[in-house]
């Protein structure tokens, strides 16, 4: 009943709203925030069943971890995915708990005048975000040479 | 100009092409009029005021929401303008789409001025003393048109069909953040709901194509603060009270009209 | 058909509407039970009521030297003479409790460091009395009156139901009968009551600063159920519209400090109104524009092909015009590219209120061909000529008319329903069916003919613009009446070539040409007519105002080969007509 209505309304759903073509800087944070938050959902879950094999005893253990190591490069690069996910996520939670809870980078209630450039993506929010990315990106470089060189590559 | 919209007539979809000669200081609707008139009678889309403050024309312009009665063809910068009614929104026919859950919406969150003495509503003998920067704190959102372009930006409205969205939110906090307004117990059940104020994560997609520069992503982000505010720390508003009735005689230098020719009947 | 009851059924959402509904509905406070139909052909925040800019004016401050004298007096004179004095002194006093209720009900009015609310200077005033909110005034105070609105249960709303007749039967009004845009349905609305306040005509002619929606709507209504029309030669021509669309460029940009310039650089009203310049009342600054313009020193633009002046603010400041003109700022950069700090803007006379209307008394009741009211019918706002504003009306008394006749004529509604407790009305059936065949049979399901709906309105809206504009003539006037009797009998035979029933706008923009095309008519022979010049109807053959011939109301009602005419006088009652100079 619920699909059925959501499909009569033009142009909706999960996946289009993803899409975040032609619009501002925001909303692709908003639209990275949740797949990151997807990714470390998915991640958790398999962390905690790879962990509970340590309770069925040493042999199982040892299985799981030649199972992952049986994956080669992939786990590394999954290892490394998830590390940027993590980066990013916790970093643009700060930003959103700065914006919602303390009402700070949002600017002040003024006057609209024309042309109407939002206060709240204006410039403050926008340096804020820019910090964000250079911050993960730079971190996340470091933990991808990490990786790399745990593999022997550098 | 080519021009690409849109149709529906009840039963099928499909996409028109139209062309039409444009100058560049034509807007969007003028083309549209022109179509109608023109070319193709069955053309339905909305229209009022023609200059932007009544927000009948909304609708998707290339990509992106818009009134077609503010966007100039010179801004577009492009060749051919693709037209698609708003997203998100049942759609009647071709252009015009179903606003009711709009209105309900709107209407759910009690946008209307809320006093403890009811009766300080009824009868006014002076005004609420409010001052210029009590003012600003409120005003800004008072610009809204009530067009829909931000429900038609703001992606969880697209997820879920229950989330109040960000025209009914900034509303609220217009009313919250007014000084004379005594209402934010009535209101906060409606607001601190998992459909209300904690859906919305903060795209700011509404404020990127609000005509009218009303922000309402700040005012959904201020009105988290004032519901934290209210259940952690239980800090109520103050508000504001009425003027005093100044009687004092009119001055000696002050404009007069002529005396009267007749008599008044019961007069001042 | 889908019939509905309702007791009061109120067309057109604007000012006037809204504040009706919400009196009635104030007023009873459930204890009768009464249920409000609110009808409207656009969605309730869309009407033109939104694009009001300038202010509202209201006697706040008597300690300070305002009066309701002054105001009454102000009013008089600004209308020339032709307002009903009784009307226009309970007006004024109403007048200043409606700002403060509803500055109670939300409205950000501009205030004073203090607190109190602010005033400013307008055309044709003796003492600031425009209250202001940011040159947006009428929007918010739509705004407040919606809310509001929405706090009451009992009423029900109707967007985008086109009312196409009334149903009057026996001197007594019986119900509406409206097309369901949404579904093609037809409807008949059964009331006991009914108010029109379906606003202006501005579409009658090309540049115009009305909306798409202003087409004159509540007259034609009338007009068609045989109820007479008063004063409908007097259009107003607002001064300042953008070049070449017609926008409005509010009266506050004067009362700021505007200047009006023509080709040589000269700030020309004083020679027109030495005293008071560019704040002059309205018809004396648009003549005195097309007379500039008439006479040579106004400037041409080559991208629309008019003539136009400026309008001069680059003096006033940055600071002011961001705090006191935003929107003006915002018209000139969205549509021309002209920022108004740097440069003047192009203006030219624009059609913009009619002071005319349904004749109705001094509560808002609806009078019959003989002077009687007729029973359960209501106006109030612009779609009525109470005549407050007679011949001219001064900027900023549109909006509080429409607040003091809208809590006038809600009180006299519910004081019907209450002292008669008048039962449901039952029409006959054939006057419903005729009406109903007149649209789907007629207009809708017509195969022959070829005339075309837009290419009728078109010339309609040029003979006017032409014909019937600022400054007439008795031949021009002529040429209009002639065009627009042949307008009508091609109207006879216009084909639609959208059959479908939802959302059928070629429908309505059929049945609105109807409309328009009988006010047309009425205008251009009432303009003929009247043999002298009065506030906003100028004639160069008859270039004097005639006080011993033409101190009357035209009244004009539907006969079988065009408009009646006949007249009725004028109620004075504390002054007597002077020269008016400014």
């Amino acid at each position: 009943m619920e699909k059925e209505k959501e499909e009569k309304r033009y142009k909706s759903g999960l996946l289009r709203s993803l899409w975040p073509y032609k619009f501002n800087l925001e909303r692709y944070t908003y639209t990275l925030h949740r797949i990151t938050g997807v990714i470390l959902i998915l991640y958790l879950i398999a962390h905690v069943f790879e962990i509970y094999h340590i309770a069925l005893g040493p042999v199982a253990w040892q299985q799981t971890m030649a199972l992952l190591s049986s994956l080669g490069i992939w786990e590394k690069i999954g290892l490394w995915i998830i590390a940027g996910s993590a980066l990013y996520h916790g970093a643009n939670g700060l930003r959103l708990i700065l914006n919602e809870a303390f009402g700070m980078l949002l600017g002040k209630p003024v006057l609209p005048e024309y042309p109407y450039t939002p206060t709240s993506l204006s410039r403050n929010q926008k340096i804020a975000i820019y910090t964000i990315v250079v911050i993960v990106v730079a971190l996340w470089i470091w933990a991808g040479i990490y990786l790399l060189w745990g593999l022997g590559i550098i | 100009m080519k021009v690409r919209i849109r149709r529906f007539d009840g039963q099928k979809e499909w996409w028109q092409d139209y062309e039409v000669d444009a100058k560049p200081s034509d807007t969007v609707l003028d083309i549209l009029n022109r179509i109608r008139e023109k070319h193709d009678h069955t053309l339905a889309f909305r229209q009022s005021c023609q200059m932007g403050s009544c927000g009948s024309c909304g609708m998707v312009i290339n990509g992106l929401p818009a009134l077609a009665c503010q966007t100039r063809i010179s801004e577009l910068k492009t060749e051919s303008i693709r037209l698609e009614p708003l997203y998100n929104y049942k759609v009647i026919k071709d252009l015009v789409v179903d606003l009711t859950d709009f209105v309900n919406k709107h209407r759910s969150v009690k946008p209307w001025m809320i006093r403890k003495n009811p009766q300080e509503l009824e009868e006014a003998p002076m005004e609420f003393k409010v001052t210029p920067d009590q003012n600003l704190t409120f005003v800004q959102f008072d610009y809204c048109i009530m067009c829909g372009l931000c429900l038609a930006a703001c992606p969880t409205v697209a997820i879920d069909p229950l989330f109040l969205g960000p025209q009914a939110l900034a509303q609220a906090y217009r009313y919250i953040a007014d000084p004379r307004d005594e209402g934010f117990e009535e209101r906060i059940e409606i607001l601190d709901d998992s459909h209300g104020v904690w859906r919305c994560h903060f795209a700011g997609a509404c404020s990127y194509v609000c005509p009218k520069g009303v922000d309402p992503a700040k005012a959904i982000q201020y009105l988290k603060k004032e519901v934290l505010k209210y259940r952690l720390l239980h800090k109520k508003k103050v508000s504001v009270k009425p003027a005093e009735l100044i009687q004092k005689p009119p001055p000696a230098n002050a404009p007069k009209p002529p005396p009267f020719d007749f008599k008044i009947e019961g007069g001042e | 058909m889908e019939t509905l009851d309702y007791d009061v059924a109120i067309v057109g959402t604007g000012l006037a509407g809204l504040r009706t509904a919400i009196e009635v509905l104030r007023r009873d406070k459930g204890r009768l039970g009464l249920r409000v139909a609110v009808i409207s052909k656009l969605y309730l925040m869309r009407s033109h009521s939104v694009s009001a800019e300038g202010g509202t004016s209201a006697v706040l401050y008597p300690e300070e030297g305002d009066s309701f004298e002054l105001m009454a007096w102000d009013t008089i004179k600004g209308s020339d003479f032709l307002a009903d004095q009784d009307a226009v002194w309970r007006f004024v006093h109403l007048a200043t409790q409606e700002i403060r209720l509803i500055e109670r009900w939300g409205v950000p009015w501009n205030r004073r460091d203090d607190g109190r609310i602010e005033q400013r200077w307008f055309g044709g005033l003796s003492f600031p009395r425009a209250t202001y909110a940011q040159d947006k005034t009428g929007f918010f105070e739509m705004r407040a009156l919606y809310d509001t609105l929405l706090k009451y249960e009992n009423w029900d709303r109707f967007d985008e139901n086109f009312v196409t007749s009334i149903v009057i039967e026996n001197n007594e009004f019986k119900g509406f009968t409206a097309i369901d845009l949404k579904t093609g349905n037809f409807r008949y609305f059964r009331a006991k009551a009914g108010v029109i306040a379906t606003g202006g005509a501005g579409q009658l002619y090309r540049i115009t600063s009305m909306a798409a929606s202003s087409t004159g709507d509540g007259y034609g209504l009338a007009y068609n159920a045989g109820l007479p029309l008063k004063d409908m030669e007097f259009v107003q021509f607002h001064p300042t519209g953008l070049v070449p669309r017609g926008i409005l460029i509010t009266e506050a940009a004067r009362g700021e400090g505007a200047y009006l310039i023509n080709k040589d650089g000269e700030r020309f009203m004083k020679k027109y109104a030495p005293s008071k310049m560019e704040l002059a009342p309205r018809d004396i600054v648009s003549r005195a524009i097309m007379k500039e313009i008439m006479e040579g020193r106004g400037i041409y633009d080559d991208n629309s092909g008019l003539y136009h002046v400026w309008l001069d603010m680059r003096h006033l400041g940055k600071e002011k015009i961001e705090e006191r003109l935003p929107f003006i700022r915002e018209i000139g950069l969205k549509y021309l590219g002209i920022d108004i700090v740097d440069q003047p803007l192009p203006i030219r006379p624009t059609v913009h209120y009619n002071m005319g209307g349904i004749h109705v008394d001094i509560d808002g009741k609806v009078l019959n061909a003989n002077g009687s009211p007729v029973k359960g019918l209501w106006a109030a706002g612009e779609a009525a000529c109470v005549s407050i504003h007679g011949s001219n009306r001064l900027g900023s008394n549109g909006t509080n008319e429409c607040l003091v006749y809208g809590y006038i004529v809600g009180n006299d509604v519910y004081n019907y329903i209450e002292k008669e407790r008048p039962a449901l009305p039952n029409p006959s059936q054939n006057i419903l069916l005729a009406e109903e065949d007149r649209i789907f049979g007629k207009i809708l399901g017509k195969e022959s003919g070829g005339e075309d709906v837009y290419q009728i309105k078109d010339e309609l809206k040029d003979t006017m613009e032409k014909y019937v504009h600022v400054y007439r003539t008795g031949s021009d006037l002529e040429k209009a009446v002639i065009k627009i009797k042949e307008l009508k009998e091609r109207y006879k035979y216009i084909k639609l070539s959208d059959k479908s029933r939802i959302f059928n706008y070629n429908l309505e923009h059929a049945l609105e040409l109807g409309f328009m095309l009988d006010i047309a008519e009425v205008i251009a022979r009432g303009a003929l007519l009247r043999t002298e010049s009065r506030g906003a109807h100028a004639r160069l053959d008859y270039p004097n105002r005639d006080d011993a011939n033409w101190l009357k109301h035209t009244i004009a009602l539907k006969g079988a080969e065009g408009p009646l005419f006949s007249y009725i006088p004028v109620k004075i009652t504390m002054w007597k007509p002077v020269a008016r100079v400014y």
